[in-house]
């Protein structure tokens, strides 16, 4: 007992920071085979011809492939379950390439480095095309997206979505205060530190096996199979460790190549991408314009809120067609508004594209309402804390979208005890000082998903078999990002059968060995796969028992488990030893398989209170103190969670002062297409963090537990871009708060 | 399939034979430049690893000249206490390098010939008046000072030289990038004076990242030169500061933020020289 709520380390913490992790590019295998890319320069370009002609000539090259040579069927690279309904407008190498860093042609060689050298000597024309770099140009490329053959057209609106609740032009009418707040938010890499890499090879029967760093082996089974035509069962996919993903790798994108590069071939395909290529050829968080006017009340009411967004997703379709949707969607769930209107567009451009990452949309969505509250409480004279405090959702609100109960929400208490612990009434009140270092504090609500409900096909099976040794193996398609969740789930198994952590064994996710799960995304690793392994953990414990009972001639109902034993009052058998007795009578091992379907979707709460300290003369800012107040339910490992949200501050900081991969408006290039270019929040930047949790439990929760992984990041950047603008009096709301931004709008 | 060999020779004397050789010489000490991936290595050739060379390591202040080897490590110059007395702003300047992990690896002579805009030992260099020795591209000895020195010549350095009279014990560097550490300069400065009695004595003043090369910033130096440093006189030099990135980078995208963060580099500048926070009161009215 007593597994949950303990700070454990992770059960392969220690194999990590030995190196004894096998990623997947570490094994040496023989006769493996290396592809690299050729990638577009130009941002729109017709590929006219390709001459591999050097290429195929150089020792150890093994073949080149390009759009005439390779299957030509259309796919969405972000689907995953096959049959999805999402525009099937990628190639795997495309006639038409709509990006710089689009993919024009791959070379298979003996070596990486042969095949790279090999790359450099394909020589192609193009018939380069207008390029559309910018939302704005976007819009007018208007039109249907696809047309009467469901060919994608590339014409904008990709997607919409749309909201009218209440009577908004009422409120308007009515408000005291009416403020107007135009927000931007930049396009952001991931900056995991495994590169993007995937291994394929041919297996029995026909069969390609796929191993890959993913969020979803059944994803990559579905992407592949659109993408060769081919049916999906002739796909076996693992998941190998991966070394950070935060969204990044949610979307297959070489495995479609590598699979069929392997069954071209029958070599033992491996595709790995340089960092470079990793920031100029994956996905990065979408670019966000918003307009947010908010009526206020002379209470301090939000009485309507009329939002426009737009969304860069770039040059596919990917998943940014759900972006428009899921800003809503989360901006809903903050506060009770009566009256609402939300305009949402995703464009194409002829940029990369854009993909999850870490709050998919939340971190967009949550910085234009939260600077736009924060500026209209400024013009209308409410302290921030209290503002929010008036409006924010409380327990069993509905939501106005969907419908949906929010379940234990709990933000008002991360409100008060967050403001409290931070000493909020105090410091907001403090001066900013008049010299050239000022002060100011900044403060931001969020809330975040917990898990797809309503999507009809949240949920997951998790079996738990008792082994012949006594230990317990967790079987689920489990896909750990680095953040702990297969160490979060077998604490609660190990909670449920009265186990050691070491007991459990989880094994990672495989398309031929687990049932069917959509993946590490959507906040829904502990509150919708925990939940299914806590039951089934409960229906093994009774088979256990059941078994047990036999051995020892007790009553079910009198056994209890307990430190790997079965017991009652007078008498225990070890599970190694009712294994053991169970197989010497030829009977089956308990083993028990439950489905969580989802029946809710309550909202995870957070409130993050920071300290600036700007550099007036250089625009330099230094964040000073930082507090996080999360709603989180039940903490089920508070070290994990914490860890989460340091994490999660690491990369709201970055968002809000540093990051942006920055599109160059004149050749479609990247600027931040290297470490060297793209600045991250390093350790001097981070400040002292201070976390509180609340935990008030969710019923439809694991032990009352809730999401905390994504929207640790998601309040963080509104909570900076405040905080300086108190310091410094500004109406700074383009993202990232640059040196330079600051310098001008001291200026002006 | 690769032509390219690699040499590490451990003496002058096999060093000049590699220079005399009828391959084409590149060199190479820390790689924090030459090996980072988005360069191409030479594909033909010698590649010379110039650490195995006790002559081209090591840090002498014991003579009138300072003398250091051109293989020797930002780690060691940051280290050197003898240095640190003598000139602190290029062990200031060594300190504010890359990484603890670059500074372990990076060279004095590796950053002159890299010869970035933003390169940090350079501008304290040639505030010191640096001369550097070295051999040509054929194995003779020569010496340069470095402000003739151009990056791409060929000449092998083996020793940078300030000499006695280029330099002062009140010298300083500050750096401003886009974060703390580990940043490439987007700015930086160095200065070197004789401070007496809250004045500054024959300040002289060199920027980098403003220029493709680092810039003597004449005009400022001379405004604070044998006046008491009071806020008008520091507002004075820092509108002096201003004007110069106006000189130097007009147009640019940069500028209207470099005329201004300048300033705060200039308060900084003029703190680390004279040991104080850049928080002083001195510094309260000049804003
Ligand atoms: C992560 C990172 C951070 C960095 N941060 C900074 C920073 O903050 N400030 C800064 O100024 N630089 C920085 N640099 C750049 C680099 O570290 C420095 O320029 C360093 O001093 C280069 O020295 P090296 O010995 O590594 O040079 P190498 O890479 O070995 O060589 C660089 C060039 O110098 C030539 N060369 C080397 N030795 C000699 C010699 N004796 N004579 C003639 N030519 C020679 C080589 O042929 C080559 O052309 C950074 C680099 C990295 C990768």
């Amino acid at each position: 007992m007593g597994q949950v709520g303990k700070r454990l380390a992770l059960i392969d913490g220690v194999e990590k920071v030995t190196g004894q992790v096998r990623f997947a590019a570490d094994d040496a295998v023989a006769g493996l085979a290396h592809a690299a890319l050729l990638f577009s320069p130009h941002p729109h370009a017709r590929v006219l011809s390709l001459d591999a002609g050097k290429a195929l000539a150089m020792a150890g090259v093994i073949g080149v492939w390009w759009h005439q040579t390779t299957p030509q069927n259309g796919y969405n690279s972000a689907i995953w379950l096959a049959g999805q309904q999402l525009l099937a407008d990628e190639r795997m190498f495309p006639a038409v390439v709509r990006h710089v860093g689009d993919r024009v042609a791959v070379v298979l060689a003996d070596t990486e480095a042969t095949a790279r050298a090999a790359v450099g000597l394909l020589e192609v024309t193009y018939d380069v095309l207008p390029a559309i770099l910018s939302p704005e140009g976007a819009q007018a490329h208007a039109g249907p997206t696809v047309d009467a053959d469901r060919q994608p057209t590339y014409l904008n609106p990709v997607a919409k979505a749309a909201l009218d609740h209440g009577d908004v032009a009422a409120a308007f009418a009515l408000a005291s205060h009416i403020s107007e707040t135009h927000v931007t938010t930049p396009r952001s890499h991931h900056c995991a530190i495994e590169t993007h890499v995937c291994r394929a090879w041919p297996e029995a029967n026909d069969r390609i096996a796929i191993h890959s760093p993913c969020q979803s082996v059944f994803a990559v089974q579905a992407v592949v199979a659109q993408a060769l035509g081919i049916a999906a069962d002739r796909l076996h996919v693992t998941k190998s460790p991966i070394g950070g993903s935060f969204g990044g790798k949610a979307e297959p994108i070489l495995d479609p190549i590598c699979a069929f590069l392997a069954m071209q071939t029958g070599r033992v395909v491996q595709l790995q991408l340089s960092r470079h290529e990793t920031f100029t050829a994956t996905r990065t968080r979408s670019a966000t314009e918003g307009r947010m006017r908010i009526a206020l009340a002379t209470d301090g009411r939000i009485l309507g809120r009329d939002v426009e967004v737009t969304v860069d997703i770039g040059a596919y379709c990917t998943g940014g067609a759900y972006l428009p949707g899921s800003m809503l969607q989360r901006m809903v769930r903050l506060y009770d508004v009566p009256a609402e209107r939300y305009r949402g567009r995703a464009v194409y451009t002829n940029t990369l594209p854009t993909g999850a990452f870490r709050g998919y949309g939340s971190p967009q969505i949550h910085a234009l309402g939260e600077i736009a509250l924060d500026l209209a409480a400024r013009d209308a004279g409410f302290d921030p804390v209290a503002l929010r405090l008036r409006n924010i959702v409380g327990p069993a609100a509905i939501d106005p979208w969907q419908g949906l109960n929010l379940g234990n929400a709990r933000g008002a208490d991360c409100l008060r005890r967050g403001a409290k612990a931070f000493g909020w009434e105090t410091r907001a009140r403090l001066a900013p000082g008049t010299g050239r270092f000022r002060r100011g504090v900044g403060m931001a609500a969020a809330t975040h998903i917990n898990g797809c409900f309503p999507g009809d096909d949240e949920s997951t099976t998790a079996t738990l078999g008792l082994q012949a040794d006594g230990g317990i193996v967790l079987n689920c398609a489990l896909h750990d990002l680095g953040c702990g969740s297969d160490t979060t789930l077998a604490q609660i198994a190990a909670e449920v059968l009265g186990l050691g952590l070491q007991n459990i064994r989880v094994t990672p996710a495989d398309t031929d060995t687990c049932t069917y799960d959509l993946g590490t995304r959507a906040s829904r690793m502990t509150y919708i796969v925990g939940e299914a392994v806590r039951k089934a953990a409960l229906a093994l414990d009774q088979a256990i028992r059941d078994a047990a009972a036999l051995a020892l001639n007790a009553a079910p109902q009198d056994l209890t488990l307990q430190q790997a034993c079965v017991q009652s009052a007078r008498t225990r058998i070890s599970l190694a030893d009712l294994a053991t007795w169970l197989a010497a009578r030829n009977t089956a091992l308990p083993i028990a398989t439950q489905t969580h379907r989802a029946t809710a979707n309550p909202g995870s709460f957070a409130v993050h209170f920071a300290e600036v300290e700007v550099d007036t003369l250089t625009g330099r800012v230094q964040v000073t103190d930082y507090l996080a107040a999360h709603d989180i339910g039940r903490a089920i490992n508070p070290m994990l969670v914490e860890g989460q949200i340091h994490g999660g501050i690491q990369i709201g900081l970055g968002y809000a002062l540093y990051e942006d991969v920055a599109v160059d408006p004149g050749t479609g290039r990247l600027r931040g297409d290297s470490f060297a270019r793209y600045t991250l929040a390093n350790a001097p930047e981070m400040s002292p963090i201070r976390t509180l949790l609340v935990e008030k439990a969710e019923p439809t929760g694991p032990f009352g537990a809730k999401a905390v992984g994504e929207i640790a990041t998601v309040p963080v950047a509104p909570a900076l871009v405040n905080a300086v603008n108190a310091a410094l009096g500004t109406r700074l709301t383009d993202l990232p708060l640059l040196p330079e931004r600051i310098i001008l709008a001291l200026q002006n | 399939m690769t032509l390219l060999n690699v040499c590490r020779p451990t003496s002058l004397a096999e060093l000049v034979a590699v220079l005399r050789g009828a391959d084409p010489v590149h060199l190479i000490a820390g790689g924090t430049d030459l090996l980072v991936g988005s360069r191409a290595l030479p594909d033909a050739g010698r590649l010379v690893d110039l650490t195995a060379l006790p002559a081209l390591r090591g840090i002498d202040t014991t003579g009138p000249d300072i003398r250091i080897g051109a293989a020797t490590t930002d780690a060691e110059i940051e280290r050197h206490a003898g240095l640190a007395l003598r000139y602190p702003a290029l062990v200031q300047a060594a300190a504010e390098c890359g990484s603890v992990q670059i500074r372990n690896r990076a060279t004095l002579a590796g950053n002159i010939a890299n010869a970035a805009a933003a390169a940090d030992l350079i501008p304290p260099l040639l505030l010191a008046g640096a001369r550097i020795a070295g051999l040509t591209q054929g194995g003779a000895e020569c010496e340069i000072s470095l402000q003739d020195y151009q990056a791409g010549s060929g000449m092998l350095i083996t020793t940078v030289i300030l000499p006695a009279e280029g330099f002062d014990p009140d010298s300083a560097f500050v750096k401003l990038g886009p974060r703390r550490d580990l940043t490439i300069a987007r700015l930086n400065l160095a200065v070197t004076a004789q401070v007496q009695d809250w004045r500054l004595l024959e300040p002289r003043i060199v920027a980098g990242a403003l220029a493709p090369r680092a810039i003597p910033l004449l005009r400022a130096a001379s405004v604070l030169d044998a006046q008491t440093l009071t806020a008008d006189l520091l507002r004075a030099f820092l509108d002096a500061l201003s004007a110069e990135v106006d000189a130097a980078i007009a147009g640019r995208a940069s500028h209207g933020w470099k005329r201004q963060a300048i300033r705060g580099l200039g308060i900084d500048l003029i703190a680390r020289l004279l040991k104080l926070s850049n928080r002083d009161p001195l510094f309260d009215g000049v804003m």
